[in-house]
């Protein structure tokens, strides 16, 4: 096979990056959303609990609104994608199936230009950080391929927001700048490693949270973190914790984390 | 092919169909009885993520090196050619030199296996999976079996998309991504799990699902709880060392 699209897709997100000169952060995510899948805007919002909390960034006022109006009126495809745990591909939002889910929500879309809403749960199994919205003015489907990048750039929004990465290219208390040469393959600290699936890393995150007693979440990002430290890849360093031949240490300063 | 066997397959699956059901645990019972009745050694189903790859669903063992050969046909396999042809693949001695997937065949006769057959799991004109299954005796599947083993793939699919409304074209992407999630917090509860009662990923794996079974939940309910919360109520009394019941306070 060919590169895995995440490799590509990662590639958009770095040069998009590069070109405003910063670090990789949830502005290119939405960005690169919104060119790659040939949209009209994006919206991403962070979730604490199990509904969207609040909007990190958007890429144009329209989106924005979408985005606000679903947090005012508490339904939406937002709060739905968080509770089914699965994309909502409102590809026609004239479609009576949709004003029957969202009755407030609906027509202000339309009223706001909105044609079609697609929205990605920015989530690992049991780990839930957020939300991807995004908006086309006609409606119409996703093309398969549109649909594994923005999936695939709703995994990397994911791996940001856990690993504390903010709207705007920076992030907290990370002052060494974009000036090292692996500008654009690392994200503040994590390997992007969007590579192939494997179940070991889900099942070493579960490990961890009972050796460091932390979230899921939090085990999570610091799986990623240690696999960057390490300069490892993020399979192997989960395949050596399922086989119980590493475990962390509950200071984060002990296993080489950030 | 016991007839038996068989009708009773078709009951039961049917009869967890018309009540809610959890997909992936239903696609492990489906992959336990394909292995009954085909006289497989193992099975899996196999989904294609719109991300590129194939993603493995339920498997009839959480053995690793069964779920190794799964994620090998991301590379080469029976799977990969059937998800792009949309066609059963079959293939009847992995031990003899094969040129389609050299890497593979290594890998599925290292661990024992000699045939290997993929079922494409069909909606329309849409391959969503595979039906993976090995065999340890060499030779051709009976073509009765192999019927037999079609229905089970498109059951799988009915399955999958279950109570959902597939009117939509862009329901059946959103099925496959909450069933690919479920698959990932059951991996996350089997590791909390193993961690914390010092069990293997396997034992981990059959107690979750009899704690779901017998509590009447579905597993991935039951393996979100156990994820998301301090999970008091998992493992069940009845399986906690007894230290840990809090002293001075008498069962009720």
């Amino acid at each position: 096979m060919t590169d895995p699209r995440g490799v590509v897709v990662w590639g958009w997100l770095a040069a998009h990056a590069a070109a405003q000169g910063r670090r990789v952060s949830l502005a290119d995510v939405c960005a690169v959303a919104v060119s790659s899948a040939e949209l009209t805007g994006a919206w991403l919002a962070v979730a604490r609990g199990s509904g969207p909390d609040f909007v990190m960034c958007v890429t144009d006022p329209s989106g924005e609104q979408l985005a606000e109006l679903q947090l005012m009126l508490g339904e939406g495809p937002c709060h739905d994608v968080l509770a089914s745990a699965a994309p909502v591909l409102a590809a026609d939002l004239g479609d009576a199936e949709f004003s029957r889910r969202w009755p407030a929500f609906i027509p202000a879309a339309r009223q706001l230009g909105a044609g079609a809403v697609f929205a990605f749960p920015l989530i690992v199994g049991a780990i839930r950080a957020g939300v991807l919205g995004l908006y086309r003015g006609a409606p119409g489907p996703l093309s398969d391929r549109q649909l594994g990048d923005l999936l695939i750039l709703a995994d990397a929004a994911t791996v940001m927001v856990l690993g504390g990465v903010h709207g705007d290219g920076d992030s907290d208390g990370d002052g060494d700048g974009d000036g090292d040469g692996e500008a654009g393959t690392t994200l503040n600290g994590q390997a992007p490693d969007l590579a192939l699936h494997r179940a070991e890393i889900d099942q070493a995150t579960g490990m961890l949270t009972v050796q460091l007693d932390v979230s899921a979440g939090e085990a999570f990002a610091r799986l990623r973190a240690y696999a960057y430290s390490q300069q490892r890849r993020l399979a192997d360093v989960a395949g050596d914790i399922v086989a119980r031949r590493l475990r962390l240490d509950r200071d984060p300063g002990q296993d080489g984390g950030p | 092919m016991d007839s038996e066997l068989l009708s009773d397959t078709f009951v039961e699956l049917a009869d967890t169909m018309v009540a809610e059901f959890d997909v992936i645990d239903f696609l492990h019972l489906l992959t336990d009885r394909s292995v009954a009745l085909l006289g497989a050694s193992a099975a899996g189903v196999v989904l294609a993520d719109p991300r590129g790859e194939l993603r493995v669903a339920a498997a009839s063992s959480e053995e690793a090196g069964l779920l190794e050969l799964f994620q090998l046909q991301n590379d080469q396999g029976p799977c990969l050619d059937c998800f792009r042809t949309g066609r059963p693949v079959t293939a009847d001695d992995l031990t003899g030199p094969c040129q389609r997937w050299p890497r593979f065949a290594e890998a599925a006769a290292r661990s024992g296996f000699r045939t290997v057959e993929a079922l494409p799991m069909r909606l329309r004109d849409q391959v969503i999976g595979a039906l993976n299954l090995f065999r340890a005796e060499p030779g051709p599947i009976d073509p009765a079996d192999l019927r037999i083993g079609q229905a089970l793939a498109d059951v799988a699919t009915i399955g999958l998309l279950h109570e959902r409304n597939v009117r939509r074209r862009e329901a059946v992407a959103e099925q496959l991504q909450a069933a690919l999630n479920s698959r990932v917090v059951i991996e996350q509860a089997k590791g909390k799990l193993a961690e914390r009662l010092s069990v293997d990923m396997d034992r981990a794996f059959n107690m979750l699902r009899d704690y779901a079974r017998n509590t009447n939940q579905h597993l991935t309910d039951v393996a979100r709880t156990l994820v998301e919360g301090d999970s008091a109520d998992f493992p069940p009394p009845a399986q906690r060392p007894p230290a840990q019941r809090p002293p001075g306070r008498s069962a009720r």
